[in-house]
């Protein structure tokens, strides 16, 4: 959904979370405002009905009490301007013209006598007459030329003519739109405010939980003094990070005996090495015939052969355990590639091989020197081992993603078919490989010991592929991919 | 060049068989050689007699060799310190003393790469001379500024990599240097390739140096290294 360019708290799950809890805070608070708004509208059109039937009764005692002169009318008409003076919700700078309250009379035959109001009452009689209007009982009316319906209540006198209050719902629709939008803004408003505090709050606690996986994930690789940091409250997540850490305890303990261990085994047979060594040198260096040399000579060479299996076989042991120690600093694998095929190009040619880096400049990692050294050393060593003549070696340096890519490809033999499966185990090695079966053990392991990876492999074309992957040092900027050629013939 | 003749040397090493060996060997290369088994000795020992360089092994019976080094160091031994390791890794703190000036050695080791770092330990510590801007080692001329070198007088087409390569030898003409001391000097690592990478940039650096016909300077020691030869 997200993509990974996207920033992190659209992926975290304080988003998620805050998300689906606004979408009910919305829906609840939303329910709560409709209903208020109901009960504010009948209220309102409670009010006005009580004041139309209150003026219509009073309008009513006035028209049947006043004798039918020509002052009639006139009092009638005096009577029904006053009452619209006092429409309940009128808006105080409404224009002095009586457009909100209409005042209608007919007589027995249903016309017209008496109007008081906007405009000449034709069509508000012929909408009256349209609607059955029952006395004392307010309704709605809608009439032609007005936008805005009508309230309107009636009552019958006593000569048998019926008089008509109308009142228009223009102030109380004003008043209710207006309510509504008061309540749409605070509505959006709590919803923002309750968005805000659900992120915030889950996004605090659950920041701990990340900080508890990064320093986790952190201590995987041969940093095991680090803890995963606690907090001072006693909740589920300060719970998580205390049992981590009491984990963590156990991890180290049993690791720093597997290191007590190796060091020791190292110690025990590097110093019998050592004390053979320096006597098969010395029994050297005495003036001596080439032929009694000869087998001081192979002697010394096993003997560093030995050495160096021992070294791997133990750097590949730990780093099964995810137990090898690194020293991690800044190095450039651009450089070191360029260096490494200036120390193997004369052995390369002199086989007949080609070796050619594709790099698209410095690339920093954060590693152990040594081990990565010795991890290129090996991969060369392997290609100069067990590559036929007129091979090329092709190295492909690039990032991708978020770490440091290095392809290397041969147009040669290949993989055995029935190691192919299980490369990366000990003791594994080609039928025609004179090695000791360490090599890609070996590579496996420095790349799991830095958080990165390998996979090997026949390319379709023939010839083996091996791909690496590390992760970068943080503060390096992906740069632009492949751009130099550097041929190393 | 024989400055080191006279230099007093301190080895503590607590196995027997080790300690025999490089007694011997140290004391051929012309170092005047006191021995102790263990942190105790050797305190005693630093105290009492004036010693230029000393190499301790940092697995000791008694105590660590890091610890004896620092205790050493407070007590006003200035000297420098090789240490030696048959450690996996490299401690923390042998780093902080290689920083200080101290050098380490992985056991095991070559003799030539023991006794090479020791004299780049006495030579750091030695008031600095004027560097050299020329070396010569016999008819072999290195002109360091220009990157240029001849031989008899004749210019050598020589690769900045074996212009490097040469120097080395050069700097410790008469010496043996191993193929793991030219791996660390020249390209920068300390790696053990089972191929012979390093013999055939020997071998093409000694076709261009050693011309037929001339006297072949770059000899091939099995099993040990190779040396310049300088008479």
């Amino acid at each position: 959904m997200f993509s990974k360019t996207a920033k992190p708290a659209l992926r975290s799950a304080a988003w998620r979370i805050s998300l689906w809890a606004t979408v009910a805070f919305a829906c609840g608070t939303l329910l709560v405002f409709i209903f208020l708004h109901r009960f504010v509208a009948d209220d309102i059109q409670r009010r006005s009905d009580a004041w139309l039937a209150g003026e219509i009764e009073v309008l009513g005692d006035v028209a049947e009490q006043t004798p039918m002169n020509a002052l009639h009318d006139r009092v009638v008409e005096e009577v029904a301007e006053l009452a619209s003076k006092e429409v309940p919700n009128r808006e105080a700078s409404a224009s002095t013209s009586n457009d909100s309250v209409f005042f209608l009379q007919t007589g027995r035959d249903g016309s017209l006598t008496l109007w008081v109001g906007a405009g000449n009452g034709v069509e508000n009689l012929k909408a009256i007459q349209a609607s059955r209007i029952l006395p004392d009982h307010p309704t709605h009316l809608r009439v032609q030329g007005f936008a805005i319906p009508f309230r309107v209540a009636s009552t019958r006198i006593n000569d048998g003519s019926y008089i008509y209050l109308g009142l228009s719902e223009r102030d109380e629709l004003r008043v209710l739109r207006s309510l509504g939008l008061r309540f749409i803004l605070l509505w959006f408003l709590l919803v923002l405010l309750g968005f805000g505090i659900v992120f915030f709050t889950t996004r605090r606690m659950l920041s701990h939980v990340r900080e508890i996986a990064e320093a986790a994930s952190r201590i995987g690789h041969s940093d095991l003094h680090a803890r995963v940091p606690t907090t001072r409250h006693n909740d589920e997540v300060s719970h998580l990070a205390l049992t981590l850490n009491r984990m963590l305890d156990r991890i180290e303990s049993s690791m720093h005996q597997l290191h007590t261990i190796t060091d020791s085994l190292a110690h025990d047979l590097r110093s019998p090495l050592t004390a053979i060594r320096g006597k098969l040198e010395m029994s050297l260096s005495a003036a001596m015939q080439v032929e009694q040399a000869d087998p001081i000579v192979s002697a010394i060479e096993e003997l560093d052969r030995l050495t160096d299996f021992l070294n791997k076989s133990l750097d590949v042991a730990e780093a099964k355990a995810d137990a090898l120690r690194l020293n991690r600093v800044p190095l450039d694998l651009d450089e070191l590639l360029r260096i490494m095929i200036d120390l193997y190009e004369p052995s390369m040619s002199e086989k007949g091989l080609q070796l050619r880096l594709h790099s698209g400049g410095p690339l920093t990692i954060e590693a152990d020197e040594a081990l990565i050294h010795r991890m290129i050393a090996n991969l060369f060593d392997n290609e100069l081992k067990h590559l036929p003549a007129a091979c090329t070696v092709n190295l492909r340096l690039r990032v991708e993603d978020a770490a440091a890519s290095l392809i290397l490809e041969d147009d040669g033999p290949g993989f055995d078919v029935e190691v192919l499966s299980h490369l990366f185990e000990r003791r594994v090695k080609g039928k025609e490989s004179n090695g000791h079966g360490l090599g890609l053990a070996f590579v496996d392991a420095v790349a799991r010991a830095h958080g990165g990876s390998v996979a090997a492999g026949n390319r379709d074309g023939g010839g083996a592929r091996i791909s690496l992957i590390f992760p970068r040092a943080a503060n390096e900027q992906a740069k632009a991919p492949m751009a130099a050629i550097h041929r190393a013939s | 060049m024989h400055y080191y003749l006279l230099m007093r040397l301190l080895l503590v090493e607590d196995e027997i068989d080790i300690q025999s060996f490089l007694r011997t060997s140290l004391e051929e290369a012309g170092y005047e050689v006191e021995a102790a088994a263990d942190g105790k000795t050797a305190e005693r020992l630093a105290i009492d007699g004036e010693f230029d360089i000393l190499i301790v092994d940092l697995g000791l019976p008694d105590q660590d060799g890091i610890t004896l080094i620092l205790k050493l160091r407070q007590l006003g031994v200035r000297a420098p310190v090789l240490i030696l390791s048959a450690r996996r890794s490299v401690d923390d703190r042998v780093r902080g003393l290689e920083q200080g000036g101290d050098d380490y050695l992985t056991k095991p080791f070559a003799l030539a790469e023991l006794l090479a770092r020791l004299r780049n330990l006495l030579k750091r510590n030695s008031p600095a001379g004027s560097e050299a801007t020329r070396l010569r080692v016999l008819d072999l001329e290195l002109y360091l500024l220009r990157r240029e070198a001849t031989r008899a007088g004749q210019v050598l087409q020589l690769t900045p990599q074996e212009f490097v390569l040469l120097e080395y030898l050069c700097r410790n003409a008469g010496r043996v240097v191993t193929r793991s001391m030219i791996l660390d000097k020249v390209w920068g690592m300390r790696i053990q390739p089972d191929t012979n990478v390093v013999d055939v940039h020997i071998y093409r650096l000694r076709g261009k140096v050693d011309a037929p016909g001339q006297q072949p300077l770059i000899r091939t020691l099995r099993g040990v290294g190779y040396v310049l030869k300088d008479r």
